[in-house]
């Protein structure tokens, strides 16, 4: 019981991250202002704002791509931030997978080799073994064809899938969306987003920040709306995005929601 | 005109000292291999040192500039008077014999010891215009490389080993090249020391015979190798635009969506 205590306590709660009060700043430019946030298991969470109120920032303070300066982040009931962030970085990155807006697919693999290479670097898979896990997981993302294929032969929604399931190989307990179709020509955000449907439906612990207001109304569980370093407001998708509080959410909705 | 041409291309002559040239274009071959190879090597780790993040590792990154700083602005001749000074003198009864004979005046494989103060002073000198190469390709490779494989749990270390050098290397081969290339016709000052390489070998004969013709056989002997590496280099680097330019939205350019058909149309599911 001892020996398994801390996952078994966060559970208990059914709270997988919480942030309390987190701040960031580059320079003079105060990003985070102050965050508090908790995230259930299984829930899927979708963040939305104007650019630059620190959605992206939040992401990548989670899993300490960005250390927060103030506050404190826990993962599973450990906490990950001030004086235990130099171990928390491994906690957190073992647990945690992030898919970026820019894909990040190591150019100079194959799409297999990039979903393999984390595997058996990080996690002492042999070749067999993180070979079969890949395969799996890029058939999942309907990229089976694909597999030998080098990035800059795939498409943006094909590179898209590949990273998701790179990130998915790592085994992850919750997995980070940082405007992941924001770079893909519109005939192509829909595979991705499907592929981010069916992950949901399979009960992954997500936190998506997203423009797809569509996605978010039928994905989230909660919708998160921050602007300007701040959490503005929080709550089902049908009450923040359909009858939105707060008056900058109503703006932001208004030219978000026009075209 | 006679004179000239007499002066310079005598073949008569080129043909009877062909062979002393060509061993003194041995030495600079073996001694442009081998220091070649340290360069690339010593370069790539001042390179990756000064990468190293985080503040406790600021004196390593300060001491790898202040190498590089120093090494990149001093003449490669002096750097080889001072090696080969130092450490004759240090394996000497002048220097109270600090170093062991052995190795203060080395004698290493059968090359004599001015082939090894080459060596050590080029790899010294070139590598650190190689670290600046090296340093130009990772700094070249997207920062979300970085950040990805960080994301998936790889260690600055295992990062920098397995996504941003393979990177950087391939970027970088040309210029690494043209540095060999450089590295190459410095072989030439380890005449200096008195070891005859080609350029000393055909300057002996000059000094004899007031005729400059085995100094341009040794001419002709260099560009018979540079030439095709230059060819080389345009090559690659022709290449490697022409891949930028197909540009699939890959990493590398992933700031600038390039929405042409291609990239869609060649893939296209």
């Amino acid at each position: 019981m001892a020996s398994q205590g801390e996952p078994q306590e966060a559970d208990a709660g059914g709270v997988v991250i919480s942030l309390d009060n987190v701040c960031k700043r580059f320079g003079d430019l105060e990003v985070l202002k102050g965050v508090s946030v908790e995230i259930s298991r299984g829930e899927v969470v979708c963040v939305i704002g104007p650019s630059g109120s620190g959605k992206s920032t939040l992401l990548r303070c989670i899993n300490l791509l960005e250390p927060p300066e103030q506050g404190r982040i826990l993962l599973e009931g450990q906490e990950i931030t001030g004086k235990a962030a130099a171990e928390g970085v491994d906690f957190v990155r073992r647990r945690v997978g992030m898919v970026f807006q820019q894909f990040n697919l190591f150019p100079h693999k194959s799409a297999l080799e990039n979903v393999t290479i984390a595997q058996e670097k990080v996690l002492d898979r042999d070749p067999a073994e993180a070979r079969a896990k890949g395969e799996e997981l890029l058939r999942r993302v309907g990229m089976g064809e694909k597999m030998s294929e080098y990035p800059d032969r795939l498409s943006g929604g094909q590179q898209q899938r590949v990273a998701i399931a790179r990130a998915l190989a790592m085994d992850p307990h919750v997995m980070l969306f940082d405007e992941v179709t924001s770079a893909l020509d519109p005939e192509l955000v829909k595979e991705v987003l499907d592929v981010m449907r069916e992950l949901a439906a399979e009960g992954m612990t997500m936190i998506v920040v997203t423009h797809e207001m569509q996605f978010a109304r039928e994905v989230a569980k909660r919708v998160v709306f921050m602007d300007d370093g701040l959490v503005v407001e929080t709550g089902p998708p049908d009450e923040v995005l359909g009858n939105p509080r707060e008056e900058r959410t109503k703006q932001f909705l208004g030219l978000v929601l026009e075209h | 005109m006679d004179f000239i041409l007499e002066y310079y291309f005598d073949f008569g002559l080129m043909r009877d000292q062909f062979g002393p040239v060509l061993e003194g274009f041995w030495f600079t071959v073996k001694l442009s291999v081998l220091a070649g190879i340290l360069s690339l090597a010593w370069g790539l780790v001042l390179a990756v040192l000064r990468q190293l993040p985080g503040k406790p590792l600021a004196p390593v990154r300060g001491l790898v500039i202040a190498y590089i700083d120093v090494f990149r602005g001093v003449p490669l001749l002096l750097v080889l008077l001072l090696v080969s000074g130092f450490l004759g003198s240090a394996a000497s009864p002048v220097g109270g014999e600090l170093l062991p004979r052995s190795i203060g005046i080395p004698e290493w494989f059968g090359q004599p010891s001015p082939f090894w103060y080459g060596v050590i002073a080029l790899t010294l000198t070139y590598g650190a215009y190689m670290a600046e190469v090296y340093r130009a390709g990772i700094e070249a490779v997207p920062r979300g490389q970085m950040e990805a494989a960080r994301s998936l749990g790889m260690s600055h270390g295992e990062s920098m080993r397995n996504i941003i050098v393979p990177q950087a290397i391939r970027k970088v081969i040309p210029p690494l090249l043209n540095d060999f290339i450089a590295l190459m016709k410095d072989t030439s000052l380890v005449g200096f020391l008195g070891l005859t390489e080609v350029v000393q070998a055909g300057f002996n004969f000059q000094s004899s015979d007031f005729n400059g013709s085995a100094l341009v056989l040794g001419a002709l002997l260099f560009l018979a190798v540079t030439i095709p590496m230059a060819r080389l280099v345009d090559r690659m680097i022709s290449r490697d635009q022409g891949k930028t330019q197909r540009g699939a939205a890959s990493d590398r350019d992933s700031d600038i969506q390039p929405s042409g058909p291609p990239a869609t149309g060649m893939a296209g599911a």
